[in-house]
C-alpha cells in the first residue's frame, strides 16, 4: 500500500490556510486527511472545511431531560414516599414544584452541556499529540496525511501559498 | 489649521487606534506575551498586600468563625425578633456581586456588545469567588451549621428528604446550579488561554497548565464544540441568573411580614444586584488596570465609558423599582407597613436610608452623565465605591431593620452587631486575596476572544467618514 | 349556605378550622402574676439565659405577658395583660419555611410540632412566625449544681443552635392518653392542664379538645369576648383570648 506521512503546515493566517486547504483538496486528499488546528476559531466555512457536527446540543437537551426528571421526583416522589404535612399547604404544592423542576432542568442542561464538550473532545487527553506552540501564537496549522510520493509536489505547492514551515509532524507530549 | 488637522486622515486614524482595542490589533504573540507577564508579575506590593489579606482572613474569618461555632449564634448581635442579620446581608450582597460576571460574560455575549471581550474573565472570577463568600455567609449564619448537609437531597435511612415548601431549599439549589454553572462557563473560555500559557511556561506551571487544558490544541472539532456549548451557555445561564436572585428575594417576600410580602421583590432584587455587581466590576477593573502590568492595552477608557453608561441605565431600574415598591406600600399598606415604613425613615437608622438613596440614585444621576467622568477610571471607581455601600445599606434597612417591626409590638427591639462585622470584613479580605491568588495563576485576559475580536473589526470609508465595522465572524 | 361554599372553596388540604387541642385566655382574670411564665420554665427545661443576654432580648421563655399602657403620665391606663405562646396554627406560617421538616404539623394531635434534633438553625421560622412566639438557644446555657436537679426526666433539653416554643405541654398530653388507654377509657375534659394552665392562680387559662363542643374550652370560646389575635392573617391559631373589660 502506498505509505502516507503526516506533515503540518504552518500558515500565518487565515486567507492561505483556506487555500491551501482547496489546494490539497485538488491534490487528491480527502478531507479527513486534513485538519485545521488554530489559535483562534475559524469557522468551517472560512476554511473551506466541511460541516462539523457537534454532539453538544443533543446532550445539552439530554441533559435538561434528565435534570427535569431529577426535579420530578424532588418535588413529586419524596412527598410521595415520605408524606409530611406542612401548615396550609398541599403535599405537592404547585408553585414550589414550578421552582425545584426549572432548577434541576437547568442545572441538568448546564451540566451535560459542559460534560458534552468533554466528551465530544474526548477531553482529558494527554497523549502525546501533533502539535507546534506557534499555534497559540496565532498561526494555523493545516496537519496533513499524504502518500510519501506525492510530499515534494505538495510541499512546493503549499510554500508557494505561504507556508511558513512544512514538517513531519511528530506527536510530542503537549 | 487644527481642525484641519485634527480631522485629517491620519489623526482620526490614530485616535480610532487608540481608542478601541478592537481596533488596535497586535500579533498575537505579542498579546499572549502581555497577558504572561502580567501574570508572572508580582511586585513587593503585591505580597505585602498577599500576606496581609491572608492574616486577616485567618484571623477574621476563619479564627472568629470558629469562635462563633464553639460560642453559638450568640456571640452575633442577634436577638428575638431580629433573627436574621448583617449575615444574610453580606449574603445578599455578595450574590448581587457575582451577578456581576453572568451579566458581563453572559448578557453582553448575547446582545454582541464587544467591548466585553478583554475582560469577561476578570467579571466571571468575580462570580466564582462572591458566590464563595455568599456560601460562607449562609453558612455562617446557621445554628446548627455542622448539620447543614440535611439541605442537601440524598436518601437515608431517617425516611427524611430537603422540603421543597421552603424558598431555603430553592435557595439551596439555585445557587447551586448558578455556582456549578458559573464556573464551568468559566472554565470552558479559559481552555485555549490555558492551553497558550501551557505552550509558554515551564517548571509547576506548566505541569499545571498542562493538566488544566485537558489536552487542547485548537483543532477544528476541539473548536466547534467548545463554540457551541459557549453559545448554549451563554443563553441558558441568564435564566438562572435571574432566577438565583429571584429565588433569594422570594426568601423575604414569601414570609408574611410587613415589609417584606411584596411581590415585586423579585425583579426588584435582580436590578438591585446588577446595581452592585457592574459598579463592583467596574471598581475591580479600576484596580486590575492600576495594579497589573500591560492590562492598560486592554483595559481602555472606552470600557469604563460602556461601564459608567450601564451603571447609570441601572441605577435608573433600581430607582423605578424601588419607588414601586415603596410608593405602594406607602399609599395602600395597613398600619404594620406604615409604621415599618416610618422606622426606616425616621427611626434611629434614618440616615442609613437617606443615605441609601443619595449613594444609589443621586451620585449615579448626578455624575455619570458627564463622559469624561465616566471615562476616568478613579472617578469611576468612587462612584462605584458608594454605589456599593448604598446597596450594602439597602439590604440591611430590608433585613435587620424591617425585622425589628413585626405584628408583634410588645417585641419589638433593634439590632447591634456583634461579631459579624469582622466575619464580614473576612469575606471581603477572602475575596480580595482569591481574586489576587487567580490573577497570578490564571491569564486574566481572554487573549483569543480579544484576537477574534480584533480580527472581526475594520474601517470602512462611508462618504467622507471613517466608521468602524464589525463583521459577524460566527 | 353560603358559608360552606366558601369553605369547599378553599383549599381543601387546609386543617378543618376546628383543630383539636385549644387553649383560651381570660384577660379578665389574669393578674400579671407570670406564675404561668414560671411554671413552663420548670416543667420544659427552658434554660436561664442570664442577665446580659435577657437585657438584649434573648430570653427563652415559651409563654409571655404582655402589658402596655395607654396616655401619658399621670393619666396612664394599664391595659389587661396579654400571656402570648405559640398558638399551634392550623395553618401554621413556621412549617412551609423550614429546608429540613424540623417545624412540621401533627396529624394526629394537630399540633405544631418543633422536632429538636432535626433543627440546624436557619430562623426562618421565627421569622415567619406572626406571634413571634419561637425561641432560639442563641448560646449553650450552663445550669450550674443544683439547679440541674429540677431538670424535668419528660422533656428533652435543647442546646445551642435549635429553635424551640411551645408544644401543648404535648408531653403532658400524651402521658395522660397513654394512661387513659391503660386504664380503658377516654380522657376527660380537664384531666390534661398544661403547666401554664394548672399553675395559674386566677384559672385565667383553660385548656381542652376544642373539636368537643362540650368541653370547657368550646364553652368558653362561645363568650361574646372571645377574639383571636391577628385572627385576620389567615393562620388558624388554636388560641382564644377572652377580651379584658375597661
Amino acid at each position: 500500500m502506498t505509505e502516507k506521512i503526516s506533515l503540518l503546515a504552518l500558515f500565518p493566517d487565515i486567507d492561505p490556510a483556506a487555500q491551501a486547504v482547496e489546494k490539497l483538496r485538488g491534490m487528491g486528499l480527502t478531507d479527513d486527511d486534513m485538519n485545521v488546528i488554530s489559535g483562534t476559531p475559524a469557522t468551517e466555512a472560512m476554511l473551506g472545511r466541511p460541516h462539523q457536527w457537534s454532539n453538544v446540543p443533543r446532550l445539552a437537551l439530554g441533559g435538561a431531560l434528565g435534570g427535569f426528571l431529577i426535579g420530578v421526583f424532588f418535588a413529586f416522589g419524596t412527598p410521595y414516599l415520605y408524606p409530611i404535612e406542612v401548615g396550609g399547604q398541599p403535599l405537592i404544592p404547585v408553585p414550589p414544584s414550578v421552582v425545584v423542576l426549572f432548577e434541576m432542568t437547568m442545572l441538568g442542561l448546564l451540566v451535560a452541556t459542559f460534560l458534552g464538550v468533554f466528551l465530544d473532545s474526548r477531553f482529558p487527553s494527554y497523549a502525546p499529540k501533533e502539535y507546534v506552540p506557534q499555534i497559540s501564537d496565532g498561526k494555523i496549522a493545516v496537519f496533513f496525511e499524504c502518500p510519501v510520493e506525492k510530499r515534494k509536489k505538495i510541499t512546493d505547492a503549499l510554500a508557494a501559498l505561504g507556508a511558513e514551515s512544512i514538517q513531519p509532524a511528530e506527536a510530542q507530549k503537549l | 489649521m487644527t481642525e484641519a488637522l485634527e480631522h485629517s486622515p491620519g489623526h482620526e486614524l490614530e485616535r480610532l487606534r487608540q481608542e478601541h482595542l478592537m481596533l488596535d490589533p497586535r500579533p498575537r504573540g505579542e498579546m499572549n506575551a502581555l497577558v504572561m507577564e502580567a501574570m508572572h508579575t508580582t511586585s513587593w506590593k503585591f505580597k505585602m498586600v498577599f500576606a496581609l489579606l491572608s492574616v486577616v482572613v485567618a484571623v477574621c474569618l476563619f479564627g472568629v468563625w470558629g469562635y462563633l461555632i464553639a460560642e453559638g449564634m450568640g456571640a452575633a448581635g442577634l436577638t428575638d425578633p431580629v433573627y436574621w442579620g448583617i449575615f444574610l446581608v453580606n449574603t445578599v450582597f455578595w450574590i448581587g456581586i457575582s451577578h456581576a460576571g453572568t451579566f458581563v460574560s453572559a448578557l453582553l455575549r448575547v446582545f454582541k456588545a464587544e467591548y466585553r471581550r478583554p475582560f469577561t474573565r476578570a467579571a466571571e472570577l468575580m462570580t466564582t469567588f462572591g458566590l464563595v463568600q455568599a456560601a460562607l455567609s449562609v453558612f455562617m449564619h446557621m445554628g446548627r451549621v455542622w448539620l447543614s448537609y440535611w439541605l442537601f437531597p440524598y436518601p437515608n435511612e431517617r425516611g427524611l428528604w430537603p422540603n421543597f415548601h421552603s424558598p431555603l431549599s430553592w435557595d439551596f439549589l439555585a445557587i447551586n446550579t448558578y455556582l456549578l454553572a458559573s464556573t464551568m462557563y468559566l472554565f470552558l473560555p479559559l481552555i485555549p488561554d490555558l492551553a497558550m500559557a501551557r505552550d509558554r511556561s515551564t517548571g509547576w506551571r506548566k505541569t499545571l497548565y498542562r493538566i488544566l487544558s485537558l489536552g487542547f490544541r485548537g483543532a477544528e472539532g476541539e473548536w466547534t464544540h467548545l463554540r457551541t456549548a459557549m453559545n448554549i451557555f451563554a443563553f441558558a445561564i441568564l435564566p438562572v441568573m435571574f432566577s438565583v436572585h429571584t429565588i433569594v428575594s422570594w426568601d423575604f417576600a414569601a414570609a408574611m411580614r410587613p415589609g417584606w410580602n411584596s411581590t415585586i421583590f423579585g425583579p426588584y432584587f435582580v436590578v438591585g444586584a446588577l446595581h452592585s455587581g457592574i459598579a463592583a466590576v467596574a471598581m475591580v477593573l479600576v484596580v486590575v488596570r492600576a495594579t497589573m502590568k500591560n492590562m492598560k492595552y486592554f483595559i481602555r477608557p472606552e470600557v469604563f465609558d460602556a461601564l459608567g453608561k450601564l451603571m447609570l441605565i441601572v441605577s435608573m431600574g433600581w430607582a423605578y423599582f424601588f419607588f414601586n415598591d415603596y410608593m405602594v406600600q406607602w399609599y395602600g399598606g395597613d398600619s404594620f407597613t406604615d409604621t415599618l415604613l416610618h422606622f426606616h425613615e425616621n427611626g434611629p437608622l434614618g440616615w442609613m436610608w437617606f443615605s441609601m438613596l443619595i449613594f444609589n440614585v443621586a451620585v449615579p444621576w448626578l455624575t455619570l452623565w458627564n463622559r469624561r467622568v465616566r471615562r476616568n477610571p478613579w472617578a469611576l471607581f468612587g462612584i462605584g465605591l458608594f454605589i456599593n455601600i448604598g446597596m450594602w445599606f439597602e439590604r440591611y434597612i430590608i433585613i435587620p431593620t424591617s425585622l425589628t417591626i413585626n405584628f408583634m409590638p410588645f417585641t419589638w427591639r433593634e439590632y447591634v452587631p456583634g461579631v459579624e462585622a469582622p466575619l464580614g470584613i473576612g469575606t471581603l479580605a477572602f475575596f480580595i486575596l482569591l481574586y489576587m491568588a487567580a490573577s497570578k495563576l490564571v491569564p486574566l485576559v481572554p487573549v483569543w476572544e480579544v484576537q477574534e475580536g480584533q480580527m472581526a473589526h475594520s474601517l470602512r470609508k462611508v462618504g467622507k467618514e471613517t466608521i468602524v465595522s464589525v463583521a459577524e465572524m460566527e | 349556605m353560603r358559608e360552606e361554599k366558601i369553605h369547599q372553596y378553599r383549599a381543601e388540604w387546609s386543617e378543618a378550622e376546628q383543630g383539636k387541642w385549644g387553649l383560651v385566655v381570660d384577660q379578665d382574670l389574669c393578674t400579671g402574676c407570670q406564675a404561668c411564665v414560671t411554671a413552663c420554665a420548670m416543667e420544659n427545661n427552658i434554660p436561664f439565659v442570664g442577665e446580659e443576654d435577657t437585657a438584649y432580648g434573648r430570653a427563652m421563655h415559651w409563654i409571655r405577658l404582655e402589658r402596655f399602657w395607654e396616655g401619658e403620665y399621670p393619666e396612664v391606663k394599664a391595659t389587661p395583660f396579654q400571656a402570648v405562646m405559640c398558638q399551634q396554627c392550623g395553618s401554621a406560617p413556621c412549617e412551609p419555611v423550614c429546608p429540613v421538616f424540623a417545624s412540621v404539623h401533627s396529624q394526629n394531635e394537630k399540633l405544631n410540632v418543633q422536632v429538636y434534633n432535626r433543627c440546624v438553625g436557619t430562623r426562618y421560622c421565627a421569622n415567619n412566625c406572626p406571634y413571634v412566639a419561637r425561641t432560639f438557644n442563641w448560646r449553650d446555657y450552663d445550669r450550674p449544681e443544683p439547679l440541674n436537679n429540677q431538670l424535668n426526666p419528660d422533656v428533652t433539653v435543647r442546646r445551642r443552635g435549635i429553635m424551640e416554643k411551645c408544644t401543648f405541654c404535648v408531653q403532658r398530653i400524651r402521658m395522660t392518653e397513654d394512661q387513659a388507654r391503660a386504664d380503658g377509657r377516654e380522657v376527660y375534659d380537664g384531666e390534661i392542664e398544661p403547666a401554664c394552665v394548672q399553675a395559674c392562680p386566677g384559672e385565667a387559662l383553660v385548656f381542652g379538645r376544642i373539636d368537643d363542643p362540650q368541653s370547657a374550652v368550646s364553652k368558653r370560646m362561645k363568650n361574646g369576648r372571645a377574639v383571636k389575635l391577628l385572627e385576620e392573617l389567615g393562620a388558624q391559631p388554636r388560641v382564644t383570648y377572652l377580651k379584658g373589660g375597661a
